[in-house]
């Protein structure tokens, strides 16, 4: 099987161009149900075991990963199959819209290893933005189910994506990049100290009820402030993070606060003295323009705002109010990067990851040899199974006839035209000059022979001039 | 020989202050950088944290500064100073809020929600030391302690000099604010400011010693208002619009504001620190007035030596003064006009002398 990678990032298109080729979760099943209309299913079990040899369609794998950052399809095939570079290049076309010549000047492509290496990295956190982040893993594994449902990953993709969730897991963790992780809360945490004496007075305010929200709430709770609000644009999701951190206003509940209306952002921007926003909204939900209205009503009481979402919740000028303390994601890891050792742990990361997926395609390597060898076992043996029964055959008439003298003759003959008719495809080969319209690369076949067979490089003039082996058709009887 | 001495440990008293601010600077810096390097690492550099300055070595330089201070103002009071009222000069009074300033930085060292502080107080202290060192040995001036109201001027200094300390200390946090609050808006990393007392500790120590400052300042204006109605003519006739009231009633005012700033919104964060700071100079514009300006004295001393109308005989009586000498060498107003001059050794022989 070969590896193919197709990938739009921030590395290689501005973010106009990433939102408009990104396929958010509600398209992607009908991508992917495209993609295995046009390459076919990969759910049908050991397509490699399939003894179709060549070219074969219907087997093409495929997962889908598309973040805010990337837009990037994982594709496996069979070697000399569909869908190569260029088509994959033309599908994307097709289901994005966009132009085939942009899509062509900002995408990158890999093969074989680097592409899983590639996978490897992204899921690590080591492609992303803010280098280390553990997030992607989330979306990786998001994107693997959602190809799972869709029946467009096979064997050799389940073994790559379970091996790269796997492995990054364990790389993030004996690098130490998982404990740098999850600083980039607790990074938010250590400036509030900067601000703030103590928690227990302060409100604190975290808008969208996504994973980086919740992380960091849970963070935050940790020092006991006095009130916690979860606000959201759909209250249910908003009110079940409120559950699953124990908000409540009854005193039995872990800490005080609870869910609140969207409609409500505005007293509750009042109201906190920390506001953590993570929502997945396109336009800035928290404005220079709203939020200067609420200072006077705030009393100028310092407000500590920590943007977590990309794109961005609160416009940037926000951060230059008086009393208004804003740090986003990267600021936080840009302090992040500051930490001493990172970089060393995430060069550790990086080459525990370069192995992982070395080792990955190594395996695959090796299975697909393992197929490779059961095919030519099965071939073989079936060559091999002709020839037992015609010897048979003519054994059993000497046999009768009596003629127990020729026997020995007859095994010679067997064993001829079995070494014949084993070597006649691929000598045939090497007779060859061209073989659908393709060069033959002769000399490649003759050294890989002589590797293969231990043969040593002779002289023709020195030994005997052998003729290829007739065919095995012609031979036979 | 007093004033000798005075100048001679007050010197030492700034050096060693000098050397302490430095410690404090370099102490922070390695704590910062220790703190960056120590969040990941168990195995922090012993040879590191030799290097840092020692926190015990500090603490006793200050206490040293502070004891000194304190030992040379009780030192003054016995020798210079009549009866109970510790504050004879400037000097002293400068002395007094060094020994206290002393005291709280070690407070301060000892409270680890305001790390850092000492970085700030700790060249105060030497500022106000070295000023000291100015009133002592270049503006010489005893304080027109033979007024009508020795009790309402005593009250007047010790009110004066401790709300100055207050003041000084909300200018210190002041500073502090501006700089934490730098730091924030610049992002730098929170592992390096750790060490460094929040913005909430210092909006807190800003108003509650601008509190100490405005209550210890309102007994200071209301006895000094006090002591012009007994001596309306001190300040000359319009006292309450002359720089030195004005000034003094504004620092007043600015205080009045920085200390209800959690009210008085409008000042809130930046602009209380730099309120905390300004008021604090113009604290120190009316020092320099006091300092600067013509002695106030009365007609009553100036007569006194305008009978003897000799400058030689009045020298020689200066001499026999205790702090004669000094003032004859050093101050300048000697060679101003001998009308200025009369007045200010009148004033001084008075002052030493029985009469």
């Amino acid at each position: 099987m070969r590896f193919l990678l197709l990938g739009i990032n921030h590395r290689t298109a501005p973010v106009e161009l990433r939102e408009s080729l990104a396929i958010n979760a509600e398209r992607l099943p009908a991508v992917l149900a495209a993609f295995r209309d046009r390459f076919g299913g990969g759910d049908e079990s050991e397509s490699g075991a399939a003894p179709s040899g060549g070219r074969s369609v219907g087997s093409g794998e495929c997962v889908l990963l598309s973040t805010c950052n990337r837009t990037e399809l994982y594709v496996a095939r069979p070697s000399h199959a569909e869908p190569t570079i260029d088509t994959l290049r033309r599908f994307l076309a097709e289901q994005t819209g966009a132009s085939l010549d942009l899509i062509t000047a900002s995408s990158i492509h890999r093969e074989q290893q680097p592409a899983v290496h590639h996978l490897f990295r992204v899921t690590a956190g080591l492609d992303a933005m803010a280098v280390g982040e553990t997030q992607v893993i989330g979306q990786v594994r998001r994107a693997y189910d959602a190809a799972q449902q869709a029946g467009t990953v096979g064997p050799s993709l389940n073994r790559v994506f379970q091996s790269a969730l796997r492995e990054v897991k364990q790389a993030h963790q004996q690098s130490g990049v998982a404990a740098l992780q999850q600083s980039v809360s607790s990074m938010a945490v250590e400036f509030a100290g900067n601000l703030f004496e103590s928690f227990t007075d302060k409100t604190v305010a975290g808008l969208g009820a996504g994973e980086i929200t919740k992380a960091t709430l849970q963070r935050m709770l940790a020092k006991s402030p006095g009130k916690t609000w979860v606000v959201n644009r759909t209250p249910a999701a908003g009110l079940a993070l409120a559950d699953t951190l124990g908000l409540g206003l009854e005193k039995e509940a872990a800490h005080h606060g609870g869910a609140r209306p969207w409609e409500e952002l505005d007293e509750v921007l009042v109201e906190s003295d920390i506001v953590l926003t993570g929502t997945a909204a396109a336009e800035p939900v928290i404005t220079a323009e709203r939020f200067k209205k609420l200072l006077r009503r705030r009393r100028n009481r310092p407000v500590f705002l920590i943007d977590l979402a990309v794109p961005r919740d609160v416009e940037p000028a926000v951060g230059s109010l008086p009393n208004v303390y804003l740090y986003n994601i990267d600021d936080l890891n840009a302090a992040l990067a500051d930490v001493p050792r990172r970089r060393e742990k995430i060069d550790r990361c990086e080459a525990m990851v370069r192995d992982a997926a070395e080792r990955c395609v190594g395996a695959a390597q090796h299975q697909d040899l393992g197929v490779l060898v059961r095919q030519l076992r099965s071939k073989l043996l079936a060559i091999g199974d002709d020839e037992r029964a015609r010897t048979q055959r003519k054994m059993q008439t000497l046999h009768d006839a009596g003629q127990y003298d020729k026997i020995e003759g007859l095994l010679d003959e067997h064993t001829h035209r079995l070494i014949n008719k084993v070597l006649h495809l691929p000598l045939s080969q090497l007779d060859k000059k061209k073989r659908g319209g393709e060069e033959v690369p002769t000399n490649f076949y003759a050294a890989a022979l002589r590797r293969l067979f231990d043969l040593d490089d002779v002289s023709a003039t020195t030994a005997d001039p052998e003729p290829l082996p007739p065919s095995p058709a012609a031979n036979d009887e | 020989m007093i004033q000798t001495l005075t100048n001679l440990s007050l010197v030492l008293l700034t050096l060693l202050s000098a050397a302490a601010s430095v410690l404090a600077v370099a102490r922070l810096r390695q704590t910062m950088a220790l703190a960056m390097q120590a969040s990941h690492a168990s195995e922090s550099d012993d040879n590191d944290l030799l290097r840092r300055p020692n926190k015990r070595l500090l603490n006793t330089l200050v206490a040293l500064i502070g004891l000194g201070a304190a030992g040379l103002l009780m030192y003054r009071w016995l020798a210079v100073g009549d009866g109970w009222n510790p504050l004879s000069a400037h000097v002293d009074g400068l002395l007094l809020i060094a020994s206290l300033l002393a005291g709280v930085g070690l407070y301060i060292q000892s409270r680890p929600r305001l790390g850092g502080l000492a970085v700030f107080l700790l060249p105060l202290l030497t500022l106000i030391l070295a000023w000291a060192i100015c009133a002592s040995a270049w503006t010489y001036r005893p304080f027109h302690l033979d007024s009508l109201s020795p009790v309402w001027t005593a009250v007047h200094l010790a009110g004066v000099y401790l709300g100055t300390l207050g003041c000084a200390l909300a200018a210190a946090a002041g500073v502090m604010y501006l700089v934490v609050q730098g730091q924030l808006k610049a992002k730098r990393n929170p592992r390096g400011l750790l060490r460094l007392a929040s913005l909430e500790s210092l909006e807190r120590l800003i108003t509650r010693s601008a509190t100490l400052g405005f209550a210890l300042l309102t007994v200071g204006l209301i006895s000094g208002v006090v002591i012009l109605q007994y001596e309306g003519d001190l300040l000359g006739p319009g006292w309450w619009y002359s720089p030195k009231v004005l000034a003094a009633f504004s620092a007043w005012l600015v205080y009045a504001v920085v200390m209800n700033v959690r009210y008085a919104t409008a000042f809130r964060g930046r602009r209380a620190a730099w309120l905390a700071i300004g008021g604090f100079v113009l604290l120190l514009v009316v020092y320099g007035i006091v300092t600067s300006g013509p002695a106030t004295t009365t007609d009553r001393l100036e007569v006194g030596f305008e009978d003897s109308r000799d400058l030689a005989g009045a020298a020689a009586a200066a001499n026999s003064s205790l702090n004669a000498e000094v003032f004859l060498i050093n101050h300048p107003a000697v060679a101003g006009p001998v009308e200025s001059r009369l007045r200010h050794f009148s004033l001084d022989v008075l002052r030493g002398g029985p009469a």
